[in-house]
């Protein structure tokens, strides 16, 4: 081997030379130089590769796992872990839909406790993408934003938004094809949601007082522009 | 043949073991964390259902990847995947992208071409063999696109070493 097949070698995949290969280094000196230089952008390499991992993503891909099989209108239930709750609420939600997705937002957050605490860099213009998908368009600041989860909604996905407002902390789900005809409450556990339609399914925005919900609703609809 | 349950449990081992790879590697496919969690959550499922159909275990890994790289594929279906070999010298890497720092900032700006097989050879630890299998293309192509793809990332470093030197 040359010192021309080894650096071949070595750029096409450092960790797992040949035999002559290591022969050849171990006699070359200007090679090993060129290996060491290679293991050290290696390393660097590996570093830039090894983006942040979102909390608990094992865990949400083992709750999506869960509920293939079972129904798939009740997902965010699912995810609390209330089966029965879930299924009286199917039964309810045949009557008033908009209100039960309300009730089932709330659940939803109550699950996700970590996306009150994360913040990503990106989630900007994540925002500004989930929202264009959804039909709309952002036409100014609605506060800092924090995070964009996605998060298994029915047959589609829902996107979890999670931004700073006056009020504190806001929850905002765009909940793709799941259609509301007017806007509806709920609260409970210490959470207020409101459900408001939108062009490609329905939007939940979930805080922890009425007061803070009618004024994120004010809000989002004064800075979100929606193709109906 | 495993019980149900033992399914179960080597899903949730597998899921532990391999959702961070398969996240980043989704990530460098796409560039947007929200569409990587999405793709990984997509290959899983997908995963799941084929379960039993997967002979050798040791194949998990690599098969798991492909999934992730089929649902990319799924997702853009109207961007075809970049298989285009690009002359990566041409792309002027180091001078591309001024306002992105480092390496991170190099593999964005890498074609997907070069970046894909360097992810799955740092990330997933695959050989150029294993690599090429998973792209349906030949071992000697893909050695060249990984020797390409580290030039470049040699000359971007020497670009920034140059340029600390010349303050």
């Amino acid at each position: 081997m040359n010192c021309l097949d080894f650096r071949r070698e070595k750029l096409a995949d450092p960790r797992r030379l040949s035999t002559e290969a290591q022969l050849h280094v171990r006699d070359c000196a200007p090679c090993a130089g060129f290996a060491r230089e290679i293991d050290e952008s290696e390393a660097r390499l590996a570093e830039a590769f090894s983006v942040r991992v979102p909390e608990g993503l094992a865990d949400r891909m083992l709750l999506a796992r869960r509920r293939t099989g079972r129904p798939r209108w009740a997902p965010w239930a699912l995810a609390a872990g209330v089966m029965l709750a879930a299924a009286v609420a199917w039964n309810q939600l045949q009557d008033s839909p908009a209100e039960h997705y309300a009730r089932l937002a709330i659940e939803h957050v109550l699950t996700e406790p970590g996306f009150l605490t994360e913040v990503e860099a990106g989630a900007p213009a994540a925002l500004r993408t989930a929202v264009e998908e959804f039909g709309g368009r952002i036409n100014g600041p609605i506060g800092r934003i924090r995070v964009v989860k996605v998060c298994p909604a029915g047959d589609g996905r829902a996107r979890h938004i999670v931004f700073e407002t006056p009020e504190g902390l806001a929850t905002l789900i765009l909940v793709p094809d799941k259609r509301v005809t007017s806007a509806a409450k709920a609260n409970g556990k210490g959470l207020s949601a409101l459900v408001q339609p939108a062009p490609r399914g329905h939007y939940v925005i979930v805080t922890d007082s009425q007061t803070a919900t009618a004024s994120v609703d004010r809000l989002i609809r004064n800075r979100v522009e929606w193709q109906m | 043949m495993k019980l149900p349950g033992q399914e179960d449990k080597h899903f949730e081992q597998v899921v532990r073991a391999y959702s961070a790879d398969l996240y980043r590697y989704a990530y460098w496919l796409c560039r947007e964390r929200f569409l990587a969690e999405e793709l990984v959550q997509e290959a899983f499922l997908r995963a799941w259902k084929g379960w039993r159909t997967l002979r050798d275990p040791a194949a998990t890994k690599a098969w798991l990847f492909t999934i992730v790289r089929n649902e990319y594929a799924r997702a853009f279906a109207r961007k075809r995947i970049d298989i285009v070999d690009v002359d990566v010298y041409e792309l002027d890497i180091a001078d591309s992208r001024p306002t992105v720092a480092g390496v991170e900032g190099m593999l964005a700006a890498l074609p997907l071409a070069y970046r894909e097989p360097l992810a799955l050879q740092v990330l997933g630890g695959f050989s150029c063999a294993e690599i090429a299998a998973m792209l349906h293309t030949t071992e000697g192509a893909v050695m060249t696109r990984l020797t390409r793809a580290r030039q470049a990332l040699r000359t971007h470093e020497a670009g920034r070493e140059k340029q600390k030197g010349a303050r």
